[in-house]
Order: structure tokens, then C-alpha cells, then sequence
């Protein structure tokens, strides 16, 4: 979005205020968020730019985890989105901004402490998978050696077996899927699970 | 989580106009309008007791219900301060010497009150118009008061709803000794103090909810 004439021009003022004097960012801000109680998105959004680094600093002093720090960053920026009223132009910004922040980050570390007490973190032995990754690292062996024994099936075989068993399509869905009819997908089937059987059993002969 | 640029984008996108807030003293003199508007019109509808003017010749009354009074007005105050996030939260203590005053007062009528004291006195149809009077001032009282107080909610709830409910018990409890003839010490600290024990747990707990509740559905489309 190319930037407004107005805030061109209060991004020039803002550059000169910021090397006239020390502290006027936080008139700057007082401004911005005076327009974004107008509804002036385009300054709200340059507002809520630079302060975030400004919250994420003060954040970062007292949560060690990244993540939190930006959890807290947006809890602030929700926090003043919500509250944005409550802020009155007589008044400096920089009070109104660091109460809502320090309550965030408050909440923050009253939350992360509570958890740290109550949970343990997840290891890798209790990760699982809805996918077909290896859940069981016992099993990881044996499904290799399915997955070989299936691709060494015929193609219609092959296709029937992985639709309507590893994917458990149902025969209608695996007919439109294939195009094949629906005795044609049950006698692939059963031939496959057959030629599996075989392939195998003769597998666990030849170990 | 979604990153803090799109979050900026997300709410600079949805931004709309909103009407400042007036300061808090003025939203303080406003409630305060409202609740002096309640109590006339209950003082008008009941009417007065009936020893009302030999009481205002009685200095524990006068200054109890000047204690109940500043009560309300200072934790009113209070209320509105703490809800701004630039003010002190030293505000919640604002209320407290009118509050000392207004319970020492309780304290020595009851002393005093203590022998002249008769079971007789308390009548189950003057215990219901109390109660029916206690509900008809704080109720809407406390309605607006929540309303108006809605956006502390992410800020200081316990305080601002705690205040807000002292504030309500103690114009309450001034209407009730206006209008209510009450000089059994039994009555005074159960009316009084049950009442506002009663009121400020209410609105903690339904101002709570009130204000979780609020400042969820306002931030709703955003989380």
C-alpha cells in the first residue's frame, strides 16, 4: 500500500522530532494513537510497528523462552486494540503503554510458572502420529518389509490393496478412483492379500 | 501462533473508530448522578422513616451516613481511576479511610444500640421491604456501574470490580438508612454489612465473568 501524503509527511516529522530531542517518540506514538482513535489504519499500523519492538525488549528481560516473548508481544497488541479508548491525549503515552505491557507480561510469567509446576514437557518417547509414520519403532521392520512386498505386487493388485486397505477407501470410492469395477477390485484384492501371504511368509522362511 | 506482523496487519485491517473515553472523574460524577436519581426516586416511593428528623439531630447518624456517603463517592473514585491503565493502582486504597470511619460507626451504634435492642422489633414484613429496597438500589447500581467499568477487564478486574461493589454497597446502605427503621444493632450489621459483603462478592464474581466475558467477544475475531 503506497504511503499517504499525511503520513509521509508525519514519518519526515517523526525523523526530525527523533533527532531534535530525546523522549519525543513517545509524543510521536501519542499522536499515532490519537489518528488510530480516528480510524486512521495506516498510522495505527506504523503505531503498533514500532512499539512491538519496544514491548518485545522489555518481554525479553524477564522470559527466557522466544516463544513466550512473542506470545506476550501479542497479548500486549491485543490488550491495546481492545483498550485503545481508554487512552486520553493529555496524558503521556509511555505510562499507558508500559502498564498494559507489564500486566501482560505479568500474566505471562504467573502462567508459564503455573505450568512449569503442574506439566511435563512432551520427549520424544511420547510423540505419535496420526500419519502412517513409525509410532512403534518395533514395528518400523516389519512395515518396511509390507511396504516392499506391496510394491512388488502386480499393479492392479497393488492399487486395490493400498486403496482399500492402507487407505481404507470403500469399494465405491476405490471403483471411481480406478476406474476399475467393483468385482474387479474385490477379486484384485483378494488375489493381492493372497500373493501378500505368500511373499511374506516366504520372507520369514528365507530369515 | 501466527507472527506479529500479520497480527499488526490483522488489527490495523479491522481498525474502526472509537470514542475516547471522558475522564474518569466526570464517569465517576455521572454514576454518582444515577445513584442519587435511585435513591430519590426510592426515598419518594417508600418515603422517609418515620423518625427521620429526630436521626438527623443524632450525630452517630449523621456521620455514619456521611461515612456511607464519602464511601461510595471515594471507591466510586477509585473505581474509574483504576480502569485506566495509566493510573496508579494506589487508587484501590482511595476508599479506605471512608471506609474505616463508615464500619467504626456501625460498630459504635451497635454498642450503643445493644441494650435497647427487642426481638420484638424485628418484623419479617419490614425485613422483606428491606430487602426488596436493598435490591431495587443496587441492582440497577450495580448494572451500570459493571457497564461503564467493562474495560478494565484486561487490566485490574479484581480491584475495579471490588471497588466498584463498595461503591454500591455503601450508596445502598445509605438509602436502606434512610429510608429503613433500623436502630437494632443485629439489623444494622447484618443490613449493613451482610449487604455489602453480599453485593461486593456478587459483583466480584458476576463482574468477573462479566468482564471476561466482554473482553473476549471484543478481541474474539482476532485470538
Amino acid at each position: 500500500m503506497p504511503p499517504s501524503s499525511t503520513s509521509r509527511s508525519l514519518a519526515l516529522s517523526v525523523v526530525e522530532a527523533q533527532e531534535t530531542a530525546p523522549g519525543i517518540r513517545e509524543v510521536d506514538w501519542s499522536i499515532l494513537m490519537v489518528r488510530a482513535q480516528g480510524g486512521d489504519a495506516a498510522a495505527y499500523r506504523r503505531l503498533l510497528e514500532e512499539i512491538a519492538p519496544y514491548i518485545r525488549s522489555r518481554a525479553a528481560k524477564l522470559c527466557r523462552d522466544p516463544d513466550e516473548v512473542e506470545d506476550t508481544v501479542q497479548d500486549t497488541l491485543l490488550t491495546i486494540h481492545a483498550i485503545r479508548h481508554t487512552y486520553d491525549p493529555s496524558r503521556p503515552f509511555g505510562p499507558w503503554l508500559v502498564a498494559i505491557a507489564k500486566r501482560r507480561i505479568v500474566d505471562r510469567l504467573r502462567r508459564s510458572g503455573v505450568r512449569r509446576e503442574r506439566e511435563t514437557s512432551l520427549t520424544r518417547e511420547h510423540e505419535t502420529f496420526p500419519a502412517a509414520q513409525s509410532n512403534n519403532p518395533a514395528e518400523a521392520p516389519e512395515r518396511r518389509a509390507l511396504g516392499l512386498a506391496i510394491h512388488r505386487l502386480p499393479i492392479g493388485q497393488r492399487r486395490a490393496i493400498e486403496l482399500l486397505k492402507l487407505k481404507e477407501m470403500s469399494l465405491k470410492e476405490a471403483a471411481a478412483n480406478t476406474g476399475m469395477s467393483i468385482t474387479a477390485l474385490k477379486v484384485a484384492t483378494h488375489r493381492g492379500l493372497k500373493a501378500l501371504r505368500r511373499l511374506l511368509a516366504g520372507g520369514e522362511e528365507m530369515r | 501462533m501466527m507472527p506479529t506482523p500479520d497480527l499488526i496487519d490483522q488489527l490495523a485491517a479491522g481498525l474502526t473508530p472509537v470514542r475516547r473515553l471522558r475522564s474518569p472523574m466526570t464517569r465517576a460524577v455521572q454514576w454518582l448522578l444515577l445513584a442519587t436519581i435511585v435513591i430519590a426516586m426510592l426515598v419518594i416511593a417508600r418515603g422517609l422513616r418515620p423518625d427521620f428528623w429526630q436521626c438527623v439531630l443524632d450525630r452517630s447518624f449523621v456521620v455514619c451516613t456521611g461515612a456511607s456517603v464519602a464511601t461510595g463517592i471515594f471507591a466510586a473514585t477509585a473505581a474509574f481511576m483504576l480502569i485506566m491503565p495509566d493510573r496508579s493502582r494506589g487508587w484501590v486504597l482511595f476508599p479506605l479511610p471512608a471506609v474505616a470511619a463508615w464500619l467504626s460507626t456501625i460498630g459504635y451504634q451497635c454498642l450503643t444500640n445493644w441494650v435497647a435492642f427487642n426481638p420484638e422489633d424485628m418484623s419479617w414484613a419490614e425485613a422483606a421491604r428491606c430487602l426488596s429496597t436493598l435490591v431495587l438500589a443496587s441492582l440497577p447500581l450495580t448494572l451500570t456501574i459493571l457497564v461503564m467499568l467493562r474495560h478494565s477487564a484486561p487490566l485490574r478486574p479484581v480491584s475495579a470490580t471490588l471497588t466498584a461493589g463498595l461503591a454500591v454497597s455503601a450508596i445502598t446502605a445509605t438509602a436502606m438508612s434512610l429510608i429503613h427503621n433500623l436502630d437494632a444493632s443485629v439489623m444494622i450489621l447484618v443490613w449493613n454489612l451482610g449487604a455489602a459483603s453480599m453485593v461486593m462478592g456478587a459483583t466480584g464474581t458476576i463482574g468477573r465473568r462479566f468482564m471476561r466475558l466482554a473482553f473476549t467477544s471484543a478481541d474474539a475475531g482476532y485470538v
